[in-house]
């Protein structure tokens, strides 16, 4: 697993932004430039002082944008080079409470909206940048004050920002209609057509409604959407109509991802009374895979290793877990179709994963 | 009865609530089930509200920038087909090919292109008697990033220069093959031996291409209509799956050598329903292939995936002349190849400009006025609305007019067919036909129904 977050010392103030740097190529204003490599750590030296960051080589963090905390004395690799993975994480306060979340909401907010946007500034070029939360859009202004900046001050540059949908109120849609929008598509999950399902599975009454009504304001303003649907337990079954549902009143989006759980957060916890058997019956799955291919909507499947997939559905499984958390297994060695497979989920229960598979 | 909304949505209703609708008494119940499947939106349903707007959308066409060219490089022919669309001349003609202007005039045209993509139709007569002119359009399309070429050939020569051309991979083959030897032999070669040689190059570039590169549509005579396993198995022995039932087009030389085309429409019409019916089976027996006809197929992805075909033959509107045109052998300009065979057929002029000169977008617009379905009186009350298009050159040359009440017209009634079969089989619970429908539909798996019934 790539770790995301190191150990690092610095005499700065407070928490800053900077752009790791072998020193080949040039160095810029922005960047830290090596000094010193040892067996512990590297060291760097840009305006904002000495760095030392412990557990990592040059090589690795090169032309990484870190986010330097002084004070917790560690360096969070925001965006790390050559990945296409790299996540804002904007706030950890959320207003709904999935039964599944992989990350769940805390109370507090740390604003670090400038240093994110500082990062943005210095990501390579042609970057996909994701940002996630919590509940980004609970802070809409400065969000979308942060994506319309970098967004005009890059135009290689492209976002990704998962929402659940709550805040977009009829005001959004001029604003969301500049043209530096159409760099960005919104994630946003929905699990099921019946609001009482919906609403019980995010934890708060009237999700679902509320939901409609920012659907209605990002079609209206074009916004491009990445439907998501998590698969667990209690909508597996609901599925069916659930795609009934999408081809008659979401017709507006892009993609529709239906994903297998992520054995982390509330999910670890509730695994047992959550997790779906899709290799055991995927006869929900395909009825709402085909449903939503008969009306055009294309599907896609998020988490399912491939091989469990039965084979008129198997191209629609995406290689979708982000590299730093994703491992195979190990009868997973002589498979084919290893790179274009998902994988697991680092986390995800070992001998679940062992015996679930049939290299292809 | 069937309900069917402006965005296309639909589903079969008892009688008894289409009563309550007309009467506007629908039941709190009714009204959930019909916003449900988008018949209905209620106050206080934004989303609903725009998904009826986008979906209308969807289906309303768009005909883009000049993408697309026809072009007849010559009207000479090595073959004389007994129902000639074009009007060809004899191989040995002269004065039926590009001349020099002709082509630098085609060539500024290509220039002038504006889109990312260009698809190019090379259209004859034989366009494979002047693979020189062929090879100078392609090359000149060099800059643009997007390209493909299509041959329509009668595949009787193929000498080293057209199989050079063939050879390249934005090239595609396009052929005539009507049936089995003895039907294509009556129809086009007229002989087994000049008939021999196109079996014979037309198994060459399968095995050499593969059938993706290559396509055939069958030309069938009304008046003849040919055994079907015998016109299915003449492709499906080729690894063709696909096929285009084109009746004989009553235009050009046709018109004056199958008079009596108009009054066998209705019997293509149940040849082709037949047709369709006659692949299911055949596709439920063996499934290892799948067969289809491919206007029916065009026609039911419209009814379900509008937008998935970029097809000029069915959109609406429809508008000649705007994203696609022809260009003749003399560098005359048309809006489509009926419109070119109609003219030279003596019908009416329909020529929109030349390519020297450029065309005339006046009279063209105030054609293209009238080139939607969606405000004509008969269409609007009419349920395959949202799927179905309009054709303007066809009611030219059917009754030289274009504003006949569209249910007196061959294009509704063909289309009306059409639709009814398609309906019909949406709501077959066969498994054979829902196996078929899948397929063309391009579906994963198999769904269990593609129609609601409400009750
Ligand atoms: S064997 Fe492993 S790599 Fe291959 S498809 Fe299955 S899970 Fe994916
Ligand atoms: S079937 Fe006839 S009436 Fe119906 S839309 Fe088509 S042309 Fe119009």
């Amino acid at each position: 697993m790539i770790r995301l977050t190191l150990p690092a010392a610095s005499d700065a103030e407070a928490p800053y932004v900077a752009r790791l740097n072998t020193g080949r190529g040039g160095v810029d204003e922005a960047d830290a430039a090596l000094v010193d490599e040892d067996a512990e750590g590297v060291t760097y030296l840009g305006r904002h002082g000495v760095l030392a960051i412990d557990g990592a080589s040059a090589t690795e963090l090169d032309r990484d944008v870190v986010i330097v905390d002084p004070v917790g004395g560690r360096a969070e690799r925001i965006l790390r080079r050559g990945s296409g993975h790299n996540t804002l994480l904007v706030t950890e306060r959320c207003d709904q409470l999935c039964l599944m979340c992989s990350q769940p909401p805390k109370k507090t907010h740390v604003d670090r909206f400038a240093l994110f946007e500082q990062a943005c500034l210095l990501a390579e070029s042609d970057s996909l940048i994701g940002v996630s939360g919590g509940e980004p859009t609970l802070y809409k202004d400065d969000l979308l004050g942060m994506l319309e900046r970098v967004l005009a001050e890059r135009p290689d540059l492209e976002f990704h920002v998962l929402t659940n949908g709550q805040f977009f109120d009829d005001d959004d849609v001029a604003r969301l209609r500049d043209e530096r929008y159409t760099r960005v598509s919104w994630g946003i999950p929905i699990y099921a057509a019946d609001a009482a399902l919906h609403d019980r599975i995010v934890g708060k009454d009237g999700a679902l409604s509320r939901l409609e009504k920012s659907m209605a304001v990002l079609a209206r303003a074009g916004a491009r959407i990445e439907l998501r649907t998590v698969l667990v337990a209690d909508n597996a079954d609901a599925l069916p109509r659930l795609a009934r549902y999408v081809a008659k009143r979401l017709r507006f989006i892009e993609v529709w991802s239906i994903m297998q759980l992520e054995n982390i957060g509330f999910a670890r916890a509730r695994w047992a009374s959550l997790f779906v058997e899709h290799a055991r019956d995927f006869g929900p799955i395909g009825d709402a895979i085909d449903y939503a291919a008969l009306h055009g909507i294309r599907a896609q499947l998020f988490n399912f290793p491939r091989c469990t997939v039965p084979e008129p559905w198997r191209d629609l499984a995406r290689a979708s877990i982000s590299d730093w958390k994703r491992r195979y297994a190990d009868a997973c060695a002589p498979c084919r179709e290893r790179d274009a497979c998902s994988g697991f989920f680092e986390w995800h229960p070992i001998q679940q994963a062992e015996d679930g598979v049939t290299p292809l | 009865m069937l309900l069917v909304g402006d965005a296309g949505d639909f589903a079969l209703a008892e009688r008894s609530m289409v009563e309550r609708l007309c009467a506007d008494a629908l039941t709190d119940e009714d009204r959930d089930v019909l916003s449900r499947e988008g018949l209905l939106i209620d106050d206080g349903d934004p989303l609903g509200r725009v998904a009826y707007a986008y979906g209308v959308a969807e289906r309303i066409g768009h005909a883009g920038a000049l993408d697309y060219l026809i072009l007849v490089p010559t009207l000479r022919c090595n073959l004389s087909c007994s129902y000639c669309q074009v009007s060809r001349v004899a191989e040995r003609s002269t004065g039926f090919d590009w001349n020099e202007a002709t082509l630098a005039a085609v060539l500024r045209l290509i220039d002038g292109l504006e889109t990312e993509r260009v698809k190019i139709e090379f259209q004859g007569g034989e366009p494979t008697l002047r693979p020189d002119l062929i090879r100078a359009v392609i090359d000149r399309c060099e800059r643009i990033p997007i390209r493909q070429f299509v041959i329509c050939t009668n595949l009787q020569r193929i000498d080293d220069d057209v199989l050079a051309l063939f050879d390249r991979p934005d090239v595609f083959i396009s052929t005539s093959l009507d049936g089995d030897a003895a039907t294509h032999a009556r129809q086009r070669t007229g002989d087994g031996a000049t008939t021999d040689a196109f079996l014979a190059n037309l198994r060459f570039v399968l095995d050499r291409y593969g059938p993706t590169k290559v396509s055939a549509l069958p030309t069938v005579d009304p008046a003849r209509l040919p055994d079907m396993d015998g016109l299915i198995d003449s492709y499906a022995a080729h690894g063709i799956d696909g096929v285009f039932l084109r009746p004989i087009n009553y235009q050009g030389f046709a018109r004056k050598r199958h008079a009596e085309v108009r009054e066998l429409d209705a019997a293509w019409r149940y040849y082709h329903s037949a047709f369709v019916r006659r692949l299911i089976e055949r596709n439920w027996e063996d499934r290892s292939r799948v067969l289809e006809e491919t206007y029916f197929s065009i026609c039911l992805r419209r009814v379900f995936q509008p937008g998935a075909d970029r097809h000029v033959d069915l959109r609406d509107p429809n508008p000649v002349g705007v994203d696609y045109v022809v260009v003749d052998h003399d560098g005359r300009v048309y809006p489509t190849d009926e419109a070119r065979m109609l003219t030279r057929s003596g019908v009416i002029d329909l020529a929109i400009g030349d390519v020297f000169d450029g065309w005339e977008a006046e009279a063209r617009d105030r054609l293209n006025a009238h080139a939607t379905n969606r405000f004509d009186p008969t269409c609007m009350g009419c349920a395959y609305q949202p799927f179905c298009g309009r054709d303007l050159v066809d009611d030219l040359s059917r009754y030289g007019r274009i504003d006949l009440p569209r249910h007196e017209t061959e294009f509704c009634r063909r289309h009306l067919a059409m639709f009814d079969l398609v309906f019909e089989l949406i709501y077959s619970a066969d498994p054979a036909v829902r196996y078929s429908l899948a397929r063309w539909l391009r579906l994963p798996g198999t769904p269990t129904k593609f129609g609601v019934r409400l009750s």
